[in-house]
């Protein structure tokens, strides 16, 4: 009775919201509150796909969807990010018949380890795909150990781990857990053998402090890796990207099916082959995944393209606190073949909390812009001496490199001259600042 | 004119980019004519030849790591301080110098001992931007902190008092430990980098335990004082709005 009277509330203030415009936390916050142990109660689909990492959920559980969805499955998901336990009740109850079952053939959650821990005391899910532990937003969410400890305890035995087998933190939730497959990138055009970046967290092994040894790396501290002194390793993946030529933009999974990249960097290739594994374990068939995968433009625009005066600009979303965000897009930039200007914005941290902490910018590998085709760059926002600072370390010659207060000037400048191709580097909290000084293109 | 810097644990204690803190007192060494040698070292350090000892932050089982060695690298660590040699250790790294460090579940892991201060883990975390009063320089320091531990038993605190932040023991509370040259705080980061006038400081001790002549005026560096006024506006600026 309480499950049917919270469930019609749910619907009710729902709808309510709908007409004003409100958010879609409240009326699963009073179905809560009706029914504190309604997530237990409601049947749920015989599908329920979690999805957490520090990077690249957003896009993995878009592409989730976009599969599961052309092989006729119909997938409720909270594509609009609310991935708090009173939103997720939102969309669970609102997706149920007033007796309890939610229709749909896949529930699919992006999900953060506050989630996990509050959510998954209800339920659990059926595949549970992590994608990958860094540093991010260390100033809220703490570190990556941190982040995995929360996590750990939140695993049902039941649930079927599906895991970078390149990660070695995330390897660890493997530890005494049956249910696992694991996905990861063979030896390709981009592994290195030294590792890259200006902090290395895979130096020592995350299950027992020794010096973790590396036949390669992909980027950060993703590679093959093995501990010689308790023998924690990479595993053998179910799911392989086994060929990538990150230049040609041109992947092969599994050895036979061959994947084009819209977008080429090594965290698409992650992301496209986590989605590939869920949808698999789905049941989900390859000729489908591949006709949607090849080729797939992420709907969550982080690439913007625009004109500003006699210049191209390209703007690469990153966020501000997440140094693989940024490093991802530097390596963009660092690869382009013709001469470019690129433009950094720092002006407000986080548009979510206030906070005056720069530390994360030294984390920032902002010394792969010390190429030949990097011709000029541009600094500018609140916090551009902190900026200035980091760049005099990274030893790109000083003539190089121009400072604004604000974005406003940095624009007029950009605007009054040159007319080489514009990268530009920011957060979503400083993004607009620019994008709203600028012609955009669809 | 050499100083030998020895940065402790880089791979592991170097979670908040705490290795700018020894790059940006090398620039500043440079530019008043004074080689650096740096030195990197872990459980195998030799710190019979160092000036000045730095170790940053990690994270807490990282920190378990550098406790396991600190008893018998504590000897090696004493004698230097005793000789002269300025320390400087930040973020959890500041409790690695205390008697012990206990874990919430109450494990305990004896520390380098240099101090009496002893540190008890805590289940929460507490990240904080921090603007701090300090006993050795007039300016306010400013930082971050994000620290899941109380620390009891720091007599000689480095900052007397917080407006922003999480002192040793309580919020606004004194922070951090400082006696002689044996400097340690939980602001984590590049703290040098972001209060030059510490770095000064830190100029000023060395040279006199080499005993050579402090010049009149340090050099300033482009972008770090207005780096510093900037934080320190935004920072006072958020103190205003919530008080
Ligand atoms: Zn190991």
């Amino acid at each position: 009775m309480r499950m049917f009277l919270a469930i019609v509330v749910c619907k009710l203030l729902r709808f309510v919201g709908r007409l004003v415009g409100k958010g879609s936390s409240l009326p699963g916050q009073y179905a809560l509150k009706i029914c504190p142990d309604i997530l237990q109660k409601v049947k749920l689909p015989s599908y329920i796909i979690a999805v957490t990492g520090s990077n690249g959920k957003t896009s993995t559980v878009e592409m989730i969807a976009a599969i599961l969805r052309k092989s006729g499955k119909t997938v409720v998901y909270n594509e609009e990010g609310s991935n708090q336990i009173e939103g997720v009740a939102t969309l669970i109850l609102c997706n149920s018949s007033l007796g309890g079952k939610m229709r749909g053939d896949v529930l699919l959650l992006e999900s953060d380890e506050r989630y996990a821990r509050l959510s998954f005391r209800w339920f659990h899910p059926t595949h549970f795909v992590i994608t990958n532990l860094y540093r991010d937003q260390l100033t809220r969410n703490g570190h990556p150990e941190w982040v995995y400890d929360a996590i750990a305890p939140a695993i049902h035995p039941d649930t079927t781990l599906v895991l970078n087998a390149d990660d070695p933190l995330v390897s660890c939730f493997a530890r005494g857990h049956e249910k696992v497959k694991w996905f990861g990138v063979d030896r390709c055009s981009i592994s290195t053998e030294e590792h890259h970046g200006v902090y290395h967290d895979g130096a020592r092994c995350p299950a027992c402090g020794g010096a973790m040894e590396y036949e390669f790396y992909h980027y950060e501290h993703i590679g093959r890796y093995r501990c010689p002194a308790c023998g924690h390793h990479r595993q053998d993946a179910d799911f392989s990207v086994t060929s990538l030529d990150l230049e040609a933009g041109k992947l092969t999974i599994g050895g036979e099916t061959e994947i084009s990249l819209a977008f080429r960097s090594i965290y698409n290739v992650y992301n496209i082959l986590a989605a590939w594994s869920a949808g698999s374990l789905a049941g989900v068939d390859r000729e489908t995944m591949a006709s949607v995968i090849n080729n797939y433009i992420l709907k969550n625009g982080r690439m913007v393209q625009f004109t500003l005066g006699r210049r191209h600009g390209t703007l690469l979303t990153s966020k501000h606190e997440n140094s693989v965000a940024y490093d991802t897009n530097l390596s963009y930039i660092r690869a382009a073949k013709t001469p470019c200007t690129a433009l950094i914005i720092v002006d407000s941290i986080s548009r979510k909390y206030f906070t005056g902490e720069t530390s994360w910018l030294w984390d920032i590998d902002f010394g792969l812009l010390n190429c030949g085709e990097v011709k000029q760059v541009i600094l500018c926002g609140r916090y551009v001496n902190d900026l200035a600072l980091r760049f005099d370390y990274t030893g790109i010659p000083a003539e190089k490199i121009v400072c604004y207060d604000t974005v406003a000037q940095a624009a007029a400048a950009l605007r009054e001259s040159g007319n080489e191709e514009l990268y530009v580097v920011t957060c979503f909290s400083d993004r607009d600042k620019l994008l709203n000084l600028v012609q955009r293109e669809q | 004119m050499k100083v030998t810097i020895l940065h402790l644990y880089p791979d592991v204690m170097n979670l908040y980019g705490e290795y700018a803190n020894v790059a940006v007192l090398c620039r500043h060494l440079e530019a008043l004519g004074v080689e650096a040698d740096v030195q990197t070292a872990g459980e195998d350090a030799d710190f019979s030849t160092a000036d000045f000892i730095y170790m940053g932050a990690g994270t807490e089982r990282k920190q378990k790591y550098v406790l396991a060695a600190a008893p018998r690298q504590a000897e090696g660590l004493r004698s230097a301080v005793e000789r002269g040699a300025a320390v400087l250790f930040t973020g959890n790294a500041m409790e690695t110098l205390g008697a012990s460090v206990s874990s919430a579940a109450g494990k305990v892991w004896p520390g380098y001992a240099l101090a009496d201060f002893t540190t008890v883990e805590t289940e929460k975390r507490s990240p904080a931007d921090v603007v701090a009063v300090s006993t050795l320089w007039e300016a306010p320091a400013v930082g971050f902190m994000n620290k899941c531990s109380v620390t009891r038993g720091a007599a000689t605190p480095l900052f007397s008092e917080l407006s922003l932040g999480f002192g040793n023991e309580e919020e606004h509370g004194a922070e951090g430990y400082v006696s002689g040259n044996v400097f340690a705080t939980h602001i984590t980061g590049p703290i040098l980098v972001k209060n030059p006038d510490f770095t000064d400081l830190l100029i000023r001790r060395l040279f006199a335990r080499k005993n050579w002549t402090v010049p009149e005026r340090l050099p300033v560096l482009p972008h770090e004082r207005e780096a510093y006024a900037v934080t320190l506006r935004e920072l006072r600026g958020r103190i205003g709005r919530e008080g």
